[in-house]
Formats: C-alpha cells, sequence, structure tokens
C-alpha cells in the first residue's frame, strides 16, 4: 500500500508538469533514436561489406585507383571507377594459373541514379542466389547468351523501388551516377530478369552484358563524333564499328573498368595483389583487408557518435535534474504537509528518485522503440540510398552501453536529489519563509 | 488511541535567524503541562509564532533547548524516522490551508497517513467512509481534491483526524475562511474528540470558539501563560 501511494504520487506529479517532462523524455529518446540508427546503419553497412568482401578476394583496376575506389565502384557499385583496361586484360588474369576464376566489370550507365554495370552471365551465376522471374527463351546459366540482346537484370531492391518487372523497358543515362553532365541517350534497356534478394549491394545494382556497355560507348563517341567531324565519315567508321561486335560475344578490344578475381588461396591473392600494383599499368587491392579498413573508419564514425550521443544524454539528465529540482521549490508545501502528517522522509524523497528515474527510463525506452521502429518505417529508403540491408530491429552495443551509462547517470543524479530532500527540513523552510 | 497521561513543555526556546543574522526569538523557555482531553489555546498576533510553537511541539522543528515530553517519550529526542512514526500515530493535523495532499483522492487522503506507515487495519475503507460521512462529505469520497471548495476541504482534514483518532490534534485556524455552516461542524467535532479525552492544540482568531475554556492558554506575543 505504501509503494502504490508512493507510486501514486510520482505519476501525480509527472502528469501535473506535462511539458517539462514531455520535453526531458523527448529529449532523452531523441538520442537513443540516434544510438539506434547509427548502430543499425554501422551494422548494416559492415554486414553488407563483410558479404561482398568474402565472394571477390581481389580486385584489378586501372594505374591510379586507390584501393577504396577500386572496392567501393565494383563491388558496392557506388563510387565512380577510376579508368579503364582493356578486356583482353581480363583473359591474360584468367590464365594465371593462381587464378580460378576471373569477372570482368564495366561501368558507364545509370538509371535513376542506380548504377548499369556491364558484367558477363557468369558473374550474375557468381552473385546471384536464384531468380524471381527470367524471360522465356533465356537460360538463367546464361543469362546475356544468344538471345540476350538489350537485356538487364535487375537486383531485387531496384526492382521493387521501381517497379521493374520482366519485359520493361527503360533507357539509362550516359555517364555515371553523380556525373553533372549524364543525359539521357537512346539506348532502350529491356528488363529479361530480376534477381532475388542477395541481401548485399548487388541488390541494389542493375546488370547488363559487356557487349551492351560497348555498344552504348561506341554511340556517345559517334555521337561527339557528330558534332566535330564529317557525317559521312563517321558514317563509314560506325558500321565498321557496328560490324565489329557483331562477332563474338565480347570483344577483344572493349574496355572494362575492373576485373573482381577469386584466387586459389589467400596467399596467391597477396602476391596476386602485389605484383598488380607494382606494374605501373593497374591497381589491385585485397578486397578483404580494404573492407576491414572501411570498417575501421565506420567503427569510428560508430563511436564518435555514440560519444556525442552519450554526452547529449548526459547534458539532458542534467537539464531533467535541474527542472525536477527547481519543480521541488513549487511542491515544497505539499512535501512539508507530507511531513506533518507523518509521512517519512525516506517515502517523500524516494518520490523524486523515482520521478526522475522514470523519466529517464521512460526516455531509454521511447527512443530504443521509437528509434528501431523509426528505422523499420524507413529500412525502403535507408537500404537504397545506402545500398545495405538494414537490419532494424538489431540491437548494437553502442546502444546497450548507451542503456548502462544512462541508468547509472539517471540513479546518480536521482540520487543526489534524493539526498537533497532527504536532508531538507521542509517545516522549517517554510517556517523561515 | 494510546493516551498519554501528560504531555510536559519544559523549557522550550526557539529562534530564528532574520536576514542580518541576528537571532530572532519566538518564544523563549516555556513550560507547562497538559493533562490528556486539556484544550491549549495559542494566541497571539498574526506572525507572532504560533505555528511555529505548535511546529516544535509535534517534533517538525527542533527547538533551540528545552523538550516536549508526551508520558516518557521526549518527541525532540526522537530520530526523525521515529518522529514521523510517532506523528502518524498519535497526532492529528487540521489546518487553515494545504490540508490534502494533490495526488490522492478524497478518501485516499484520509487514510494516507496510515497507510505510509503501514498501520492500516482491516476494513480501513468502511471506516475512512464512516469518517468522511460523520462530516458529510461522503459523496465525494472518490473525488480529487481540486475538486472541491474550501470548506469541503477542511472537513475532509476533520475526517482524516477522526479516522485516525489520535490523542493530541493540532488545530490551526481550522475554520478561517470557512462558512459558518462548515465552521461550526469543525468546531462540533474538535469538541467531541475532545470531550472523548483528545488533547486539542489551538489556535484561532474565530469568535465561534470564544466559548471554548483552555485548560492553558498561552500568548506567544506577550510570553504570557494562564
Amino acid at each position: 500500500m505504501k509503494y502504490l501511494f508512493i507510486l501514486k504520487a510520482v505519476f501525480h506529479s509527472i502528469s501535473h508538469r506535462k511539458f517539462s517532462v514531455f520535453t526531458s523524455i523527448f529529449a532523452i529518446s531523441a538520442a537513443f533514436a540516434f544510438l539506434a540508427a547509427a548502430g543499425c546503419v554501422s551494422f548494416g553497412l559492415a554486414a553488407t561489406a563483410v558479404n561482398s568482401s568474402l565472394a571477390f578476394p581481389l580486385v584489378v583496376g586501372p594505374a591510379g585507383a586507390s584501393d577504396t575506389t577500386l572496392v567501393m565502384s565494383t563491388l558496392f557499385n557506388t563510387d565512380k571507377p577510376a579508368g579503364t583496361l582493356d578486356y583482353g586484360f581480363a583473359g591474360k588474369l584468367a590464365s594465371d594459373e593462381r587464378v580460378s576464376a576471373v569477372f570482368p566489370v564495366a561501368r558507364s550507365d545509370s538509371y535513376t541514379g542506380v548504377p548499369i554495370t556491364g558484367v558477363e552471365s557468369a558473374y550474375i551465376n557468381e552473385i546471384a542466389n536464384g531468380f524471381e522471374a527470367v524471360e522465356s527463351g533465356l537460360k538463367e546459366d546464361d543469362i546475356f547468351g544468344k538471345n540476350g540482346g538489350n537485356c538487364a537484370v535487375i537486383g531485387s531492391k531496384t526492382a521493387a523501388k521501381y517497379e521493374m518487372k520482366v519485359g520493361d523497358t527503360f533507357f539509362g543515362s550516359h555517364g555515371s551516377v553523380g556525373d553533372e553532365d549524364a543525359h539521357l541517350h537512346d539506348f532502350e534497356y529491356r528488363v529479361c530478369a530480376v534477381l532475388k534478394a542477395v541481401n548485399g549491394p548487388e541488390d541494389f545494382a542493375i546488370f547488363t552484358s559487356l557487349r551492351n556497355v560497348w555498344k552504348i560507348h561506341e554511340h556517345g563517341h559517334h555521337e561527339a563524333e557528330h558534332e566535330e567531324h564529317d557525317h559521312g565519315h563517321h558514317e563509314a567508321e560506325h558500321e565498321e564499328h557496328e560490324h565489329h561486335h557483331e562477332h563474338g560475344e565480347e570483344s577483344a578490344d572493349g574496355k572494362i573498368t575492373a576485373v573482381l578475381v577469386k584466387t586459389k588461396n589467400p596467399v596467391f591473392t597477396a602476391a596476386l595483389e602485389r605484383e598488380y600494383s607494382e606494374n605501373g599499368f593497374t591497381s589491385a587491392t585485397d578486397t578483404g583487408r580494404t573492407v576491414r579498413k572501411l570498417m575501421s573508419y565506420m567503427n569510428k564514425a560508430e563511436e564518435a557518435a555514440g560519444f556525442f550521443s552519450y554526452g547529449t544524454l548526459f547534458l539532458v539528465l542534467i537539464m531533467v535534474f535541474v527542472t525536477i529540482m527547481t519543480s521541488i521549490n513549487e511542491r515544497k508545501r505539499e512535501m512539508a504537509l507530507m511531513r506533518t502528517l507523518g509521512i517519512g522522509r525516506v517515502p517523500v524523497s524516494l518520490m523524486i528518485f523515482l520521478e526522475l528515474l522514470l523519466i529517464s527510463i521512460a526516455g531509454i525506452v521511447i527512443g530504443t522503440l521509437g528509434g528501431h521502429a523509426l528505422l523499420a518505417f524507413c529500412k525502403p529508403a535507408v537500404d537504397f540510398e545506402l545500398g545495405i540491408n538494414l537490419e532494424p530491429f538489431f540491437f548494437t552495443e553502442i546502444e546497450f552501453r548507451g542503456m548502462i551509462y544512462t541508468i547509472i547517470a539517471g540513479v546518480l543524479l536521482s540520487f543526489a536529489a534524493m539526498v537533497k530532500i532527504y536532508r531538507m527540513n521542509l517545516v522549517e523552510e517554510i517556517a523561515k519563509e | 488511541m494510546v493516551l498519554f497521561e501528560k504531555i510536559s513543555v519544559k523549557n522550550l526556546t526557539k529562534s530564528f535567524p532574520d536576514t542580518s543574522g541576528k537571532r530572532n526569538v519566538i518564544f523563549e523557555n516555556v513550560s507547562f503541562e497538559l493533562h490528556q482531553g486539556a484544550v491549549l489555546r495559542l494566541s497571539g498576533a498574526s506572525g507572532s509564532g504560533k505555528t511555529t510553537f505548535m511546529n516544535v511541539m509535534s517534533g517538525l522543528i527542533k527547538p533551540d533547548s528545552g523538550s516536549v515530553l508526551f508520558g516518557d517519550t521526549d518527541i525532540t529526542q526522537l530520530k526523525e524516522s521515529a518522529k514521523d512514526r510517532f506523528r502518524a500515530e498519535n497526532i492529528g493535523y487540521i489546518f487553515q490551508t494545504f490540508n490534502l495532499l494533490s495526488p490522492f483522492s478524497v478518501i485516499e487522503n484520509v487514510y494516507a497517513p496510515l497507510a505510509f506507515a503501514g498501520k492500516l487495519t482491516g476494513n480501513y475503507k468502511d471506516k475512512a467512509l464512516e469518517s468522511l460521512k460523520k462530516v458529510e462529505v461522503d459523496e465525494f469520497a472518490a473525488k480529487m481534491p481540486y475538486h472541491l471548495s474550501v470548506g469541503q476541504k477542511q472537513r475532509v482534514a476533520v475526517a482524516r483526524v477522526l479516522f485516525a483518532g489520535p490523542p493530541l490534534v493540532f488545530a490551526d485556524e481550522p475554520t478561517a475562511s470557512l462558512d459558518r455552516n462548515s465552521s461550526e461542524l469543525v468546531k462540533k467535532t474538535l469538541l467531541e474528540l475532545n470531550k472523548n479525552g483528545t488533547t486539542i492544540v489551538l489556535t484561532s482568531h474565530d469568535p465561534i470558539f470564544d466559548d471554548v475554556k483552555p485548560d492553558v492558554d498561552f500568548n506567544l506575543e506577550t510570553g504570557a501563560l494562564s
């Protein structure tokens, strides 16, 4: 009964200071929502990065490309490629006995910001976890084969976002993602397959054949040449190019932006990385190491976010403490009446303790649940924007740490308030007034 | 109700520092005895220290010196927790204002002090309702204090005293700002309690109490005891 009365008094006091209590709870909640977002996004990025780095241990690109550019422009389809290599280079790499498979990739176009990457059917076989839908007449294990034509294979999240289905057509923008001078061209892609989700950056991509990328590239060249050269001369060249690409699936003089390499063992990965970084024509990176480096930056960013959140939380708790201590003056007479009626110092000070603690706990619970619910609500947009598979209800370490710090700080501040009330002779203070 | 044979006030002194730090003596070396069922009337102008004297006598404020003995128990020497228990079990209060606790309903206000002291027994709700009925506010039992008028609040405070049945009641201007009916009811209840052996400590400027003959009259303004 005694504790029921104490709780009743606490809730009454809270309900009579709605604005300040709401502000306090909101401030704590906001800090926890931020912690939830920072933790989940960081975890999602890390999980995606690890999955991707396991598939292709080595990336080789043109000379001058940094490790990060090589990884981001190939595995994550985000950064712009640093240059081009001859397609023939991929064949040379494939013939190395330390290599088990090579996957040349070429980036040029994008569709409403989604990069379109030129690959071979083998790459699709490597990354695919099956197909949601495939155009009839196409072989799943050779999607860009004979009848591939202007075929585009769509990642699951891209297909969902743009409601793309087999048979749909679209035009790409020439130039890579983020290019200011990107413009629509008249190459029409046809959706020939939709991939099942793989929980990686591939879900947010569009793939087409290398042949299509080269075709667009040639077309782009000719458009430029139109402006500079004689029309008749250009037509002759154009015919020559078209004729050339009709032979064979991939042309030996086509350009690619990187080669994803599978090696027979990690020792070969290190050796190949060294060789292809030091030859002056190419750059190479061990994807595992680069991803670990990226993750360590992400961890630092997460720690920084945590640090600021903890700082904010502490300031908010101080604010709540000051608000409650100020409100004590307003409630002095009522507390004095309680003491007069024989209600002890412990129950009276316990009310203040519980009030501060309840506000802290309400902030933690509302902020954590609200933050994760908000993440679940925003998941489609966040996934697409960051190219990750967000786990909105994953509770991260920085959140747990935040909870523990807040509870400890809340208890300490509540205890300080409780001691202050305990030591006050409320009746005497009023008598003095 | 545990009755005290007598209440002895011995050499009680209390002062407060003023803004310049100088001690302002409220009362000095006050001594008297009250037998159980007596009436002590505290008189004097507003600000003369009547409420302070009550607070010292009930152990809410420590005196500078002196003692207040309830039988053999010196309340000035008790620990805070023991004083709280003592007040909850032995002293009832009726003030001019700030009588009710706003977090609790009318009926909860009646039994709250004993609930906090862990002294509620059996059918306490019926008994609380009975107390409210005696002062004609039982219909407001479930209401919150802010729904009540000043007079109704005062009656609830009286019901709280009736419920606890303490051997000593402090009534500090209990009829101030009350209408005639409420004042009469409060007075009647206090006199009934006194008739049943409850010691009353009363301060009031209300002429309604002029016919109440105190056993001890202490004028805080002049320091005269009679």
